[in-house]
């Protein structure tokens, strides 16, 4: 089978679109390890519960954009509530501790998913006006893909605002550097961590939300994401959001062109790349030394 | 959090000294309970908690007396496991060049997660760790699946030992006093490096490592010996469960061992010697029994393991040795 | 004081259970499914069959003068679990034991099943029987051999779809075999094979293949994949707009297959299952079954329904022929000459490797007219004596064996 340039593209674009999916899961991720200091095991988990809230708003209200912001609130409420009344309580332990909860979670709360919408998954259909694939020459472009690589570029921008020229966004930013300084400051750390919180796991929603239309939608969808998520944090440089953009894009290309050319080892080259990476420069791409 | 943070040092050595003691003690009941139990519970039960709590003590070795949290132990036992099965069907040898196998596999593992990661703290180890486990399962499971099985597994031959006396391990009695005798060799001599000068040093860096480092101690090449006996401990223990299942089964490898093993340690208690191997009775006991009566046990473990989390963060046997310590050794004082 | 009270709370609860497990009393017959993790939606179907097959009996009164009782325990889809449930049974004092939906797993259990001289019933696509290693007196399987699925769709789509193929397999045994089928046929109806692509379980992006595909131009392409696999697969296959240039055919499909990619399971995919709901309409026999099932589950039987439900019925129809519960050797002397009547037709279990004969149902999606349970129709049945090679070649694992060896594009 020849490589030749369509087949190029297509691929580098299906990459593109499955570092999409990366980049905002592993983002969250790495918000929340950079605020909280907690590396959040039930990343994947929120990721699922994403996929199921927009399945059940879409039932609701028919409409996929109303469906993927509600579903987006509906989980960061959840963590909101889940760090407000567990996670809380084990700051200050060991770090271990919130890591074993976030764990925890995430083998219980795929088993209420069961009890509530049964063991065969749901489907989510794609948007209307993203089915199919428009055709240039003998060029393929798949709408969906095109429209995720865009919403990545529309979610980074929005975070970068955010982040930057918000006051909220300033003070997450500060407190990830210094927390003991910020608090010093007089602002109510504990609430910008929640706040942290809800934004890393409301990332990792919209995550499941845009992937739901392309995989099964089954209460354990998210155990790998989890694992995943990290490879993609590992690579970047733990707490860095540039890191985690950085990675996303990487593994979605190695993915992509890895199970064109080798299927076999497929699921293997990210955790290899990542091995690579770790010999090459031990810290991450954009990691900052003392930190890890 | 654990009780030698105190400031007197002598209190410290004494209060230490109790712990050790009524450990040492309480493991030898343990040894001499341990042959009664196919008899209490299932022989296959029991076999697996000899089993696992070997694996949970290995894991111990980093998690509870040198504070690494690894989320990558799958690899070492699922290595451990396949090193075995793959020696005994490809060059047909006997049971215990298989379990010499399953050890080198299981320090091969360590030795390449050591030079990765072994400079990285926290969070940042769990992640590697729990990265490099699954490179290993998917490896084992797609391209070097001509030689491992993949997902259909290893099947083995029946198995028995001739050497130093006849033993038939497909006979469960058999092959449970086996797996014990193994199981306590490998205890004693887990306490006997713990119980060494190096073993202090692991939990002097487990409380406060940058002191340690200061000390003149090359840190990392500490952890890494801590590592290399963790690794050793895990892949006998695949080595044995290979010999108690008579093939090597693709979940061994799979994250989700190396997150049940931990769970299982926690639950007995990270800051004792022989918690992990009551949390992995418990673990494994309670599994049985709830997924007896609901199909969701998954959801009752994963809550019970929660409110452990919140409320009981020395487990079990931790909770049991503070509340002991507290009623008898301090009313002495 | 309150945690220690939390604390003897737990404990409390924790040695009822306890205490209640242990007054179970020994079964007839011990069921292990993969009751957790990723295919607990098809073990469920099992189990549901083999608890209809235990209250049809039940209802008459029993066998032998008392009712049957069964143990389903979950084995979380791993060889050790489903090993450990295994001998806790035979230590228990069960005499029989069934179950399993993973072709390895099954496999591991015959085995051991075969060393212990232990009946045992199997109800999923797997090898027992295949080949001289696994064959043996005390393995049956309620499911079907893998090939067999593969042979009548490969059959079929040979015969109606064209004959330019290329296959995406997962790389473990059952895919393989599925492979192989289609080989052997390809070569028997003068296919033209394109090329192999093997994918490890677990992968979730098959749009990478798509290029390829494209260029290739199949008639059709065999994807020999399952559970989240496949249906990403068919999900980005469809959106990717393959499922109108050319024909997916699918060796094992399965209803939570066909509900989970919902349009996108269009009429240009066909699927092989061992039973499919509507055959009522044709097997006067399966409505009874067709109609309690709605009654007490809701929803539709799939076949591994039909499996859990012929596999638990005929060891009872066998029980009380032979006048035992416990006579294993008696029991399987029945097992081998029965005949019945049930779901599919008359059927039996072949007498030297212990398969279930029976036939295989091709499925064509339905797409966005899909409603309800209504997924797929019904386009052919094909009988076992397409399918299942005779008792001499399966002892030599011929022609399949050679083919396994030397996989194409491997």
């Amino acid at each position: 089978m020849e490589l030749t340039w369509e087949i190029i593209i297509l691929q580098i674009i299906m990459g593109l679109a499955l570092g999409a999916i990366y980049v905002i899961l592993a983002s969250g991720l790495s918000i929340i390890f950079g605020l909280l200091d907690v590396l959040n095991f039930a990343h994947g988990t929120f990721y699922m519960l994403g996929a199921y809230a927009v399945f059940v708003a879409i039932s609701l209200c028919g409409n996929f954009w109303i469906a993927m912001v509600s579903a987006i609130v509906i989980v960061a409420l959840l963590g909101g509530l889940f760090e407000i009344t567990l996670l809380k309580r084990l700051y200050g332990t060991e770090p271990i501790y919130p890591l074993l909860l976030c764990f925890g979670f995430s083998i219980f709360m795929p088993d209420v998913i069961k009890l509530i919408f049964g063991l065969v998954g749901k489907v989510v259909e794609y948007p209307k006006i993203f089915q199919g694939a428009a055709f240039v020459g003998t060029l393929i472009l798949p709408k969906y893909r095109i429209f995720l690589v865009v919403l990545m570029g529309v979610v980074l921008l929005a975070l970068w605002l955010f982040m930057n020229k918000t006051d909220i966004g300033m003070i997450i930013r500060a407190a990830t550097r210094d927390r003991l300084m910020v608090s010093c400051l007089g602002i109510n750390v504990s609430r910008v961590w929640t706040v942290g919180f809800m934004l890393g796991v409301g990332l990792a929603a919209l995550a499941g939300v845009i992937a739901a239309p392309m995989v099964q939608t089954i209460p354990n969808m998210g155990d790998e994401m989890t694992v995943e998520s990290f490879v993609v944090v590992v690579i970047g440089g733990l707490g860095s959001l540039g890191g985690a953009v950085l990675g996303g894009l990487l593994l979605g290309q190695v993915v992509s062109f890895v199970s064109f050319l080798y299927p076999d080892w497929s699921n293997v080259a990210i955790f290899m790349a990542m091995a690579v990476i770790l010999v090459v420069r031990p810290r991450g791409l954009f990691g900052e030394e003392g930190r890890a | 959090m654990h009780k030698s943070n105190g400031s007197n040092k002598s209190m410290i050595n004494r209060q230490g000294d109790w712990r050790t003691r009524f450990e040492f003690r309480a493991m030898i009941v343990a040894f001499i309970f341990a042959p009664f139990l196919p008899f209490i519970i299932s022989k296959p039960l029991a076999t697996e908690i000899i089993v696992y709590g070997l694996f949970a003590l290995g894991f111990n070795l980093l998690l509870g007396h040198t504070g690494i949290i690894s989320f990558g132990h799958a690899a070492y036992l699922g290595v451990g496991a396949y090193s075995a099965a793959m020696i005994v069907f490809y060059g047909e040898v006997g049971v215990w060049l298989a379990l010499l196998a399953a050890t080198i596999g299981g320090l091969l593992v360590a030795i390449m997660i050591g030079i990765l990661a072994i400079k990285r703290k926290g969070a940042y180890f769990a992640m590697i760790s729990l990265a490099i486990g699954q490179m290993f399962f998917f490896l084992t499971l797609s391209p070097l699946t001509r030689w491992t099985g993949g997902e259909d597994g290893l099947k083995l031959p029946p198995l028995s030992i001739d050497f130093p006396l006849y033993v038939n391990l497909s006979n469960q009695l058999h092959l449970y006093f086996f797996i014990l005798t193994i199981g306590c060799l490998a205890t004693l001599a887990q306490w006997r490096i713990l119980n060494s000068p190096f073993g202090h040093v692991l939990r002097a860096i487990r409380e406060n490592e940058d002191r340690i480092r200061a000390c003149g101690y090359n840190v990392s090449r500490v952890k890494f010996l801590s590592l290399i006996f963790s690794g050793l401990f895990s892949g006998l223990a695949g080595g044995l469960l290979v010999v108690y299942l008579g093939a090597a089964s693709i979940n061994l490898l799979f994250w989700m061992t190396s997150g049940v093993i931990v769970m299982k340690t926690v639950l007995g208690g990270t800051h004792t010697f022989f918690g992990p191997v009551i949390g992995a009775g418990v673990f494994l006991f309670l599994r049985s029994t709830i997924s007896e009566y609901t199909d969701r046990w998954e959801l009752w473990l994963g809550a019970l393991f929660m409110v452990l989390i919140l409320l009981f963060r020395e487990g079990i046997w931790g909770s049991l040795l503070n509340l002991i310590e507290k009623r008898f050794y301090h009313s002495k004082l | 004081m309150k945690k220690a009270s939390i604390l003897m709370l737990i404990t409390a609860i924790i040695l009822v259970f306890a205490a209640g497990t242990k007054a179970q009393g020994p079964a007839d017959v011990g069921w292990v499914f993969p009751l957790t993790g990723p295919y607990g939606a098809y073990a469920e179907e099992m189990k549901r069959g083999v608890e209809m097959a235990v209250e049809e009996y039940n209802a008459k009164g029993g066998i032998l003068g008392g009712p049957i009782k069964v143990l389903i325990r979950d084995s979380e889809l791993k060889a050790d679990v489903a090993l450990r449930r295994m001998k806790e049974y035979v230590d228990s004092g069960v005499p029989i034991v069934g179950g399993n939906l993973s072709g390895g797993i099954s496999m591991i259990i015959n085995q051991w099943a075969n060393k212990n001289k232990i009946l045992y019933m199997s109800t999923c696509h797997n090898n027992i029987g295949q080949g001289e290693a696994d064959r043996g007196r005390y393995g049956f399987t309620s499911g079907i051999r893998s090939y067999m699925t593969g042979n009548a769709l490969a059959e079929y789509a040979f015969d109606k779809l064209g004959k330019k193929w290329m296959v995406i397999a997962a790389d473990y045994r059952w895919g393989h075999d599925e492979v192989a089928a289609f080989v052997v046929k390809s070569q028997e109806a003068g296919g033209k094979f394109l090329e192999a692509i093997y994918t490890p379980i677990g992968t979730r992006d098959f749009s990478s293949y798509v290029p390829k595909i494209l260029a290739l131009k199949p008639d059709f392409v065999v994807l020999a994949v399952f559970g989240s696999d496949l249906v990403a697969a068919v999900k980005q296959f469809n959106e990717l707009g393959l499922t109108k240039r050319t024909k997916l055919v699918l060796p094992k499909t399965a209803v939570p297959i066909m509900k989970e990619c919902g349009a996108a399971y269009d009429e240009s995919i066909y699927g092989a299952v061992t039973w499919y709901w509507k055959l009522y309409e044709k097997y006067p026999n399966a409505k009874p079954f067709y109609q309690k099932y709605v009654a007490k589950y809701g929803g539709v039987p799939d076949a591994d329904a039909d499996s859990g439900y012929v596999g638990a019925w005929t060891l009872f129809k066998a029980m009380e022929t032979v006048g035992s519960k416990t006579d294993t050797e008696k029991i399987i002397d029945t097992l081998e000459t029965m005949t019945w009547n049930l779901n599919h037709g008359t059927e039996k279990y072949r007498a030297c490797d212990h398969v279930r004969e029976q036939t295989v149902v091709i499925l064509q999606g339905m797409g966005d007219k899909a409603k309800n349970w209504d997924l797929a129709t019904v386009v052919a049945e094909v009988g076992p004596d397409k399918t299942l090679q005779s008792c001499e070649n399966d002892l030599k694992d011929i022609p399949y064996g050679p083919v396994l060896k030397n996989l194409p594009g491997k």
